[in-house]
């Protein structure tokens, strides 16, 4: 579907090149502007940036802009308390411009995706990051930026490392897309976030049904895409810089974008972006997060071509970040983490600095991704081809000069191809018919000077797929089912040193069905049901040792119990994860309200998790261990979000996220899913500026639903009186309790001006406005320290 | 997965292959290298050699499977005559390299690195009269003869404990030897004691006085 996003967007914005050369300059605009459903705005200001004039709309939301000479223009709507509408038109004018103006925190881009979207599924439930939103997220990691969104949260290491959690499901079970391309990197470790610079999307959809068709296995919670804005297609330079700084970790963030057509090569176009990024150690509210620094560093460039019937383009990103992890977080074994987390502030604990030291993450990822498009009469064939390249280095600390060497050290490179083919006829019915393939080598970088913790392996995965799209007087239906295959070629070292092999191969099928229906003006519902299957990652297979700043011993489903050897997979009653999630989401639209809820229930079976198994020692001392295990899993909630205008001045946002998961073959609850939380924020815009004020409260619940609590004293106190401190039972557990509820609050400034032919964007916010001492359930280094304290930023953005 | 849509799958995937890797000419899997492995310690051996002359005790805990679930095992107690001063040596082996390869004494290791290390002691029922006490793994600052030797101390001078010296009490008695190895890069101090820095070690034998 991200295909046909770019590609339908393209095709829409692409401008009608007709013999304008001869023609003289006194050709009009003519246009009307709507307010959503609720008829003409009337003094709307309708303006072309670029000649710098403008007019304001009529009763009838009607206007004119004349002496005009041929070609294209960027026309611009503005009203106070709707998002900025921008069309490109090409002048002469075929018809006349209609601009549906939305209630603002919605733009534009939002528009066009949901409409493209929806042109393929429109019962899909997903939510969207962009225009203002995405503004206010500028300088935050990906996974950070999307805890925005209703449904959508993180689990996360520290300060800079967050990994999106889609209705209490992440790593393997969320599909990203990146520019189209299915983001391959290590997710399977918690500690591992996304390698993508969120600078580079336009907006950012998150599809929260399973199964998302098109893209192949894994979307077992949801699919997050990241999609760029279309490449311009005429001669002219645009582009924009960003500034951020942070009073937290003392960082600086400078993003740039610049764009353009090329002269006499009508349809060609082009982009390059970059992102610089450094931080340094962050703090809590009462001290300093020693070696939780940033470096980040990315850059990509775009080009292509585009006409009417053809279109093609390539894309090449590089993503590269070095991160910090928190020093006092670094144990060995049980007695080292006893002391850890009694200690406030953490062990270690230094001065201010930029430094990274171990325990630290390097990691690289490269993306260079081509595609194509042909549309002939009936139809239009859709071809893409990826490439990436992820480099992933960990460094623990260790013994004298080992400290240098990584203790994990992978490359992944990754080859996805995909070809489909698409029809649509006049009533809107749909077709669509394809193919992907990935293949995938994971290699350790030899000179760890440790046991691999996961092994080398090739795989190779896809299969073909069916869309269709069907509509019944108001209702609207999207079927869709794909098969996949996927093969493993393993090989690696079991805890001797000894080398093995396995060939594995897995295939399921996945489905989705999806109804969607107005009812009445201001309302729709969407409802679906749809079912995918995932593979099981050969880290839950084959993972042996202790993982970077955990006392705990991981070991993968397919080792031996007691002789920890390691076995063929049809000795261990192993069945493939599979998830039957059903969504539904209700919508309630008017001029001044907004409302949505998505209701959801997930059931995964075969659900892969780590189970804590019992204790063991070796010369290092005691350790639990835990063991990749399969039970069936339940995900229930609800999200809701109203948006709420008083008047054009005053507005109000709310947003509700509950979620209840638990283990139901097991009763039993599941390890860190995210608390029950609202968010509430309020926004006063000026009447004739562009100023707002913006204050907000997060609040978090406790997590009630979580397992059992065996204090790391309890644990040790019982092996030294030689009982099993799991009491012989393999519930889970949680060395420490949910940390208590809290409310955050913060507050942003804004503003926006013109200058020339570009505008200035402006904002100031504080989060964490009162510097309190939190802990957030999903943050893994919660055990150690407490989360991050006030912060103060500064953003500026030029876009010309 | 049965047998014969093993074998559909098998000959799908292999045509799907053979047309990818005509595709991704280049990419070529390599086979993996076999990693040393210097920090696994699988074997722990603790000599007790009386300063006075007479054999040496010698006991050994060893892990028998690195990372695996299975508890070390410890081959027997430490069994020493009573009002005797012991020079105590401790060696570290990797099991998983071979003997004489680099990596194989680990001890060498610790020696070399001695500025970032430390062995702590504890002891139960006043098994030893000098040092006199429980050891220093509860209280850096405890008493305990970091001498004996040339590994007694590392290049700074600081307390490495490789070598030390004890003298065991002149009745009978049991309890338990404790040994821990700390990891202190950078934080190594003479006050440092078992809660800064990494656990490479930590066993507990068995101890008789006779």
């Amino acid at each position: 579907m991200r295909f046909s996003i770019s590609v339908i967007l393209i095709l829409c914005l692409a401008p009608n090149f007709h013999s304008w050369a001869q023609q003289p300059c006194d050709l009009t605009i003519k246009g009307r502007v709507f307010a959503d459903k609720n008829g003409p705005l009337m003094n709307a200001d309708v303006l072309i940036p670029t000649l710098s004039r403008g007019v304001t709309t009529d009763s009838q939301g009607a206007f004119v802009i004349g002496d005009l000479c041929p070609g294209d223009y960027v026309v611009e709507v503005h009203y106070v308390g709707y998002e900025t509408a921008v069309l490109r038109i090409a002048v002469p004018q075929k018809d006349p411009a209609e601009f549906k103006m939305v209630v603002e925190s919605k733009n534009l881009q939002e528009v066009v995706v949901q409409e493209k979207l929806e042109q393929v599924e429109r019962s899909a439930n997903y939510s969207v990051l962009d225009g203002a939103k995405l503004n206010e997220t500028a300088g935050k990691s990906l996974g950070e930026s999307l805890k925005a969104l209703p449904g959508v949260n993180t689990i996360q290491s520290g300060p800079g490392i967050f990994k999106p959690v889609i209705h209490g499901v992440h790593s393997q079970r969320v599909l990203i897309l990146n520019h189209g391309i299915r983001q391959e990197g290590q997710q399977w470790g918690a500690e591992h976030a996304p390698e993508i610079d969120p600078f580079i999307a336009s907006n950012i959809v998150v599809v929260k049904d399973a199964g998302a068709i098109k893209y192949g296995t894994d979307a077992l919670g949801g699919v997050i895409v990241v999609n760029p804005a279309p490449l311009p297609e005429e001669p002219g330079l645009g582009g924009s810089i960003n500034t951020i700084v942070q009073s937290n970790g003392r960082s600086g963030t400078v993003s740039g974008m610049l764009e353009g057509g090329i002269k006499k090569m009508e349809g060609w176009g082009w982009r390059v972006q970059g992102t610089a990024k450094r931080a340094g150690d962050y703090h809590a509210a009462d001290y300093l997060l020693t070696n939780t620094g940033v470096k980040e560093y990315d850059f990509s460039a775009a080009a292509g071509y585009h006409s009417e019937n053809f279109g093609t383009e390539i894309f090449f990103s590089h993503f590269q970040t070095e991160l910090g992890i928190l020093r006092g977080s670094a144990v060995s074994n049980l007695d080292d983490l006893i002391v850890a987390t009694e200690t406030e502030p953490p062990i270690g604990t230094t001065d201010f600095s930029y430094d990274i030291n171990p325990p630290r993450q390097e990691v690289k990822h490269n993306l260079l991704k081509v595609n194509s498009h042909w549309s002939r009469a009936g139809g239009e064939w859709r071809f893409q081809y990826g490439y990436q390249s992820n480099f992933r280095k960990e460094f623990d600390i260790r013994r004298g000069d080992l400290s240098s060497l990584p203790a994990i050290d992978l490359e992944l490179r990754t080859n996805t191809l995909e070809v489909e083919y698409e029809t649509v006829n006049a009533s809107g019915q749909l077709f669509c018919f394809g193919v992907n393939g990935m293949y995938q080598d994971n290699r350790n970088v030899p000179g760890t000077q440790r046991i691999p913790f996961i092994p080398n392996y090739t795989s190779f995965s896809g299969g073909p797929f069916v869309v269709g799209k069907f509509i019944l007087k108001d209702w609207t239906l999207d079927v869709g089912t794909r098969y996949d295959v996927r093969t493993y070629d393993v090989v690696g070292f079991d805890f001797t040193n000894r080398r093995y092999t396995s060939n594995l191969v897995f295939h399921n099928v996945s489905f989705s069905a999806g109804v969607a229906r107005p009812l009445g003006e201001h309302q729709n519902i969407k409802l679906n049901l749809s079912s995918a299957w995932r593979p099981p990652h050969v880290a839950e297979l084959y993972s042996l040792g202790t993982h970077q700043s955990a006392a705990a011993i991981e070991y993968g489903l397919l080792l031996n119990d007691s002789t920890n050897e390691v076995m063929d997979i049809s000795a261990v009653p192993f069945q493939l994860e599979q998830a039957l999630k059903a969504v539904a989401t209700y919508q309630y639209n008017t001029e001044r309200v907004r409302f949505e809820a998505t209701m959801y229930v997930n059931t995964i079976f075969n659900y892969i998790y780590l189970q804590p198994r019992g204790v063991t020692t070796n010369i290092r001392g005691t350790f639990p261990y835990f063991r990749y295990t399969q039970t069936d899993a339940l995900f229930a909630g609800l999200d809701a979000e109203l948006d709420y205008a008083m008047n054009d001045r005053f507005s109000v946002n709310t947003r509700l996220s509950l979620l209840s998961a638990t283990d139901i073959r097991n009763d039993d609850y599941l390890v860190f899913i995210p608390a029950n939380r609202l968010e509430v924020s309020m926004r006063y815009q000026a009447a004739k500026s562009k100023l707002y004020v913006e204050p907000k409260i997060n609040m978090v619940a406790q997590q009630y639903r979580a397992p059992r609590v065996i204090t790391i004293r309890d644990f040790q106190e019982a092996i030294t009186s030689g009982q099993d401190p799991l009491g012989g039972s393999t519930e889970n557990f949680d060395f420490m309790e949910a940390p208590p509820a809290y409310l955050l609050v913060g507050v942003a400034v804004g503003s926006s001006w013109p200058v020339g032919k570009g505008r200035f964007d402006v904002r100031l916010a504080a989060e964490n406005l009162l510097n309190r001492s939190y802990r957030e359930y999903t943050n893994r280094l919660r055990y150690y320290a407490d989360d991050i304290g006030s912060n103060f930023s500064f953003s500026l953005k030029y876009i010309f | 997965m049965n047998a014969s849509s093993d074998i559909v799958w098998k000959s799908i995937r292999g045509g799907a292959i053979v047309l990818l890797m005509a595709l991704l000419a280049g990419c070529s899997k390599d086979d993996p290298q076999k990693e040393d492995t210097p920090e696994l310690i699988t074997k722990v051996t603790l000599t007790f050699t009386p300063v006075g002359g007479g054999s040496a005790v010698v006991v050994s805990a060893t892990d028998p499977d690195g990372e695996g679930v299975q508890d070390i095992a410890v081959d027997g107690p430490v069994n020493l005559n009573q009002s005797t001063t012991y020079v105590l040596t401790i060696e570290l082996i990797n099991g998983l390299v071979a003997a004489g390869q680099p990596g194989y004494d680990i001890t060498e290791e610790v020696e070399e690195e001695g500025e970032e290390h430390q062995f702590f002691f504890a002891w139960t029922n006043n098994t030893f009269s000098d040092p006199a006490g429980d050891g220093n793994i509860d209280n850096a600052a405890d008493a305990l003869n970091y001498t004996g030797g040339a590994n007694a101390k590392d290049a700074a001078g600081l307390n490495l404990g490789l070598t030390t010296t004890w003298t065991t009490t002149d009745v009978i008695a049991s309890g338990t030897f404790r040994v821990v190895l700390k990891h202190q890069p950078g934080t190594k101090t003479n006050l440092s004691g078992v809660t800064v820095g990494e656990t490479d070690l930590d066993i507990t034998f068995t101890i008789n006085v006779q």
